[in-house]
């Protein structure tokens, strides 16, 4: 959370310095109280998540008794045990029991589709998936703040005119909108990007280098598209939240001592003006994984989480799907745990 | 060698909103200077432009620091001035929120002397500790300090620079009178040893009183009244000023908080010729037509057609004697009074002391054997000519008996619109309606009912009333008012008193009240004069005269005043048991 240039310049005396004998056994109670909410929060999506598919109409099993799907059983026998082998035919208490204890060793269950455990598939999909949202918010981030900062800052200026029409412009097109144009003419049109993947297939006993910037080449159009899809919305409370400093008493206290400029941008407004931002970027992080991903994976066939979910949807593989949701809305409330920490890290005012 | 600031018709325009019209001033090195005045006067705007923080177009005229303008100056030109020439300690000592205290302290030093962090750090602290701030309070951040610690941590941050002119906005709002009272030594302390000129810009009068030796009145982005502290806020002239210390809450202050009428003017539509003609209680057709410029009168400067508040009223060495001959008693030897414009001044004596004669003589209803009775410069005529008239009618009396003073033939209706009737002013729907609006400006009813009852059917304290608003209804410049309340109980009392200081303050009159009540007289007054024998043995302000009296006839009556306290606190009655309360109703009875 430090990616805007000189905005988190070390002050001149450490900020913990002195707080801490006052602040220190009130911090960690505070972040006691945090981690204990957050559990909780994790132990409500769990059941959430155990009981939302099973509240559906529809189960895996109807699946395998509809003849136009590929995953069609005639056998009745073979469908009963099926449905034994997963343990849908027992009590809803003892399978929800069942699942809290499979969760707790890390099973969580088998691809109806792959027949390969879930925990191995998420294992191979997870880490593209958080290349791309890291990639792409790490970039909304310093685009959006940084222009942010830039606009407010000079309010109503020629290059916050641009930059307002510019973002403001950009956020109205659907992700995958901008997902399917961006192909089309930096992939098709112009060749500079590979069109789908997150490495050159069948490549092997190529140097550590190589492999890096091959895996960069792939992710540099879908990181792109989701850093503009994302970075509108962090421009716009920057920019808003930098309007509100311009009027600010400390800042015109901060000018009759004559400050530079400089000084005055960053340290007095810009720092300022980062407390709301954090809280949204947090909050992007969520839309991000839950529903830029799955558009933006599944146009570029990146083989992340969001791909995984499109597919897991298509064949119904509940297993998958479960398993896909929980990471997807853990990942959210890190997101916004991570968010609350940050905060009470650059506003000393929330700390006692 | 050029003063340090010199401010020449500076003007301040926010879009519609004129904050500042015309402003000079000039202030030496080691010099102070108050800037004083209501919310919205321009004092912070002003303050602002003497940091260049207003510029052009918004701001026109000149402002120098040192000789150096300031507005137009270029960014560099005004970032190398501030905090080190000119420190300006914003109103509420507002800090960065998200950096600590100490950060902020030692900032200019860092960004003006280039020192490193550990030197500032150290400066700040030794900073902190002449300002008596606990060092601590340095690492931490702005939020977890007091109102009077971040004042101070203020103050620490404006002097790190020793610079040569320090401007401090509201420096005491929002502090406890303790505090504020610490604040204030602190700061005086620090001008003696450091030397810096010092503009304090204040709603807090006895705060500027105490800081700086010069005082500036602001009203409505203009200087009303300029000169010496002691005069301007000790004496005031200016009719804004004088109502502005009127208004202030101070220990010595007996008469009720008195407001100044109306409400400050609107930026967006200061009036024309004087602004404060609409609040004035003198204001003539000069007042709104012409404005006054600031000129020397009464030992200051002035903005005021009239060099300040006009003399209503003025009594020169009265004498006055009633018989003849060898029974002829002589009641007033040679008694001076005035009363300026809207003030209230009490007279008081003993019986006998020639209160009623004076009281009958300054409303111009008895002739003076000697002695003279001035009205606005020109003396009150005796005669009831026609022309001579008009200008009586400036003069209203109120009588002690309001059963004697009104004729019981007449209604309510015909008491009140009388003295129209006898000026012959407007048609007569015109004077009943003026007879409605005047009684219900005493808080009396306008029923038909009520209009049409005769002085027998009411209260002594209506009656009172219906006199009051039968000398109101002309618009008298001066009311003198003989024991208004004597007949009056306490609750009735009450009522018309408030009622008179209402209709003083509302309409602007200047006041007399005759009484023989010290506890009366004082919470209406500003001034008390005290009468023995026919002569004034004693003078001065409400608070003094009926505090610490100087005359023994001051001091008798001060005595005699009624205090409500338990009889048990009075030694001569004190008995352990139930006995000392019997003897007391006894003796009461």
């Amino acid at each position: 959370m430090t990616p805007v240039g000189g905005v988190v310049d070390e002050p001149a005396t450490s900020p913990e310095q002195g707080a801490r004998d006052p602040d220190r056994p009130a911090r960690s109670r505070l972040g006691g109280a945090r981690l204990a909410a957050y559990l909780l929060t994790v132990y409500v999506l769990v059941t959430i998540n155990f009981f939302l598919p099973r509240a559906l109409p529809g189960d895996p099993i109807d699946a395998l008794l509809d003849p136009s799907q590929p995953a069609y059983l005639q056998n009745e026998r073979l469908r009963a045990e099926i449905t034994a082998y997963y343990g849908l035919d027992r009590p809803i208490g003892v399978q929800y029991v069942d699942y809290l204890a499979d969760l707790a060793r890390g099973d969580l269950g088998t691809s109806i589709r792959y027949n390969v455990p879930v925990a191995d598939l998420l294992a191979e999909r997870l880490p593209w998936t958080l290349l791309l949202v890291g990639a792409g918010l790490t970039a909304a981030v310093i685009v959006g703040l940084s222009a942010g900062v830039h606009s407010g800052w000079r309010r109503g200026g020629r290059d916050d005119r641009r930059l307002l029409a510019l973002f403001l412009g950009v956020s109205n097109f659907p992700a995958f909108f901008l997902a399917s144009i961006a192909l089309f003419v930096f992939a098709v049109q112009l060749g500079w990007v590979p069109l789908a993947g997150a490495r050159t297939p069948f490549a092997s006993g190529q140097s550590w280098f190589t492999q890096v910037a091959d895996v960069a080449h792939h992710l540099a159009l879908p990181a792109a598209v989701m850093a503009v899809s994302v970075a509108a919305d962090y421009f716009l409370v920057m920019r808003a939240g930098m309007v509100g400093e311009l009027g600010a008493d400390h800042l015109l206290g901060g000018r009759v001592k004559g400050l530079r400029e400089r000084r005055l941008k960053y340290r007095y407004a810009a720092r300022n003006a980062l407390l709301p931002a954090v809280s949204l970027v947090a909050a992007r992080v969520g839309t991000a994984v839950s529903g830029l991903t799955i558009f933006i994976e599944t146009v570029f066939a990146y083989p992340g989480i969001g791909r995984l979910v499109f597919d897991a949807v298509s064949f119904r593989d509940y297993p998958v799907l479960q398993a896909c949701f929980l990471v997807l809305a853990l990942l959210t409330v890190t997101a916004n745990l991570g968010a609350d920490l940050a905060y009470t890290r650059l506003d000393p005012r929330v700390r006692a | 060698m050029s003063a340090l600031l010199e401010v020449d018709d500076l003007a301040v325009r926010f879009g519609d909103v004129d904050a500042l019209r015309g402003v000079s001033l000039r202030l030496d090195r080691g010099q102070s200077l108050a800037i004083v005045g209501e919310t919205g006067s321009g004092k912070s705007t002003l303050a602002h432009c003497l940091t260049g923080l207003v510029q052009p177009p918004r701001a026109t005229g000149s402002v120098r620091i040192d000789g150096q303008e300031l507005l137009g100056a270029d960014p560099e030109t005004l970032r190398g001035l501030r905090w080190r020439t000119v420190a300006l300690a914003l109103q509420g000592a507002p800090f960065n929120p998200v950096a600590t205290v100490g950060e902020q302290v030692s900032e200019p030093l860092r960004a003006h002397l280039g020192m490193g962090a550990a030197q500032a750090r150290e400066r700040a602290g030794q900073l902190a500790a002449e300002l008596l701030l606990d060092t601590a309070a340095l690492a931490r951040y702005p939020h977890q300090l007091s109102g009077g610690e971040r004042r101070r941590a203020a103050l620490a941050a404006v002097v790190a620079l020793d610079p040569a002119l320090v401007i401090l906005d509201e420096p005491t709002a929002g502090l406890d009178p303790a505090t504020s009272r610490d604040l204030i030594d602190r700061v005086r302390s620090l001008a003696a040893t450091r030397g810096f000129a010092l503009v304090v810009i204040s709603h807090d009068l006895p705060a500027a009183a105490r800081l700086a030796s010069r005082s500036a009145v602001l009203y409505a982005g203009e200087l009303m009244e300029t000169g010496a502290t002691d005069r301007v806020i000790g004496e005031p002239t200016h009719p804004y000023s004088w109502a502005l210390v009127n208004a202030y809450p101070v220990m010595t202050t007996t008469k009720d908080l008195r407001p100044i009428r109306g409400s400050p003017p609107d930026p967006r539509d200061v009036p024309a010729g004087c602004p404060f003609h609409p609040r004035c209680p003198q204001a003539e057709a000069v007042c709104w037509e012409e404005h006054p410029p600031l000129e020397a009168s009464r030992g200051r400067l002035v903005a005021c057609h009239f060099g300040g508040l006009k003399t209503m009223l003025t009594a020169t060495d009265l004498h006055r004697g009633f018989g003849s001959g060898r029974a002829r008693t002589r009641v007033l030897h040679g008694v001076s009074l005035t009363v300026r414009a809207g003030e209230a001044v009490g007279v008081i004596g003993p019986s006998g002391s020639g209160k009623t004669t004076l009281a009958r003589i300054l409303a111009g209803h008895l002739q003076p054997d000697a002695g003279a009775v001035e009205l606005e410069g020109a003396p009150l005529p005796g005669s009831w000519k026609r022309a001579a008239r008009a200008l009586r009618r400036r003069v209203q009396l109120v009588l002690q008996d309001p059963w004697d003073a009104l004729s019981p033939r007449l209604t309510v209706a015909q008491l009140v619109r009388e003295p129209l009737d006898v000026a012959a002013a407007g048609d007569a729907e015109e004077r009943d309606s003026a007879a409605r609006t005047e009684l219900a400006g005493v808080g009396l009813p306008t029923s038909p009912g009520f209009l049409a009852a005769r002085t027998h059917e009411l209260s002594g304290g209506q009656l009172q009333r219906v006199a009051l608003a039968r000398a109101l209804i002309v618009r008298p410049r001066v009311l003198v008012a003989d024991e208004p309340t004597s007949m009056l109980d306490a609750s009735e009392q009450a009522r018309l008193l408030v009622l008179l200081r209402e209709r003083h303050v509302e309409l602007g009159l200047a006041l007399v009240l005759v009484s023989h009540d010290l506890a009366v007289v004082r919470k209406v007054t500003d001034r008390i004069v005290v009468l023995e024998a026919g002569r004034v043995v004693e003078e001065g302000p409400s608070h003094l005269v009926s505090s610490a009296p100087r005359s023994v006839t001051a001091r008798r009556m001060l005595d005699a005043s009624p205090i409500l306290a338990p009889i048990e606190a009075n030694p001569g009655l004190d008995t352990p048991d139930d006995g000392g309360l019997e003897m007391a109703a006894t003796e009461g009875g």
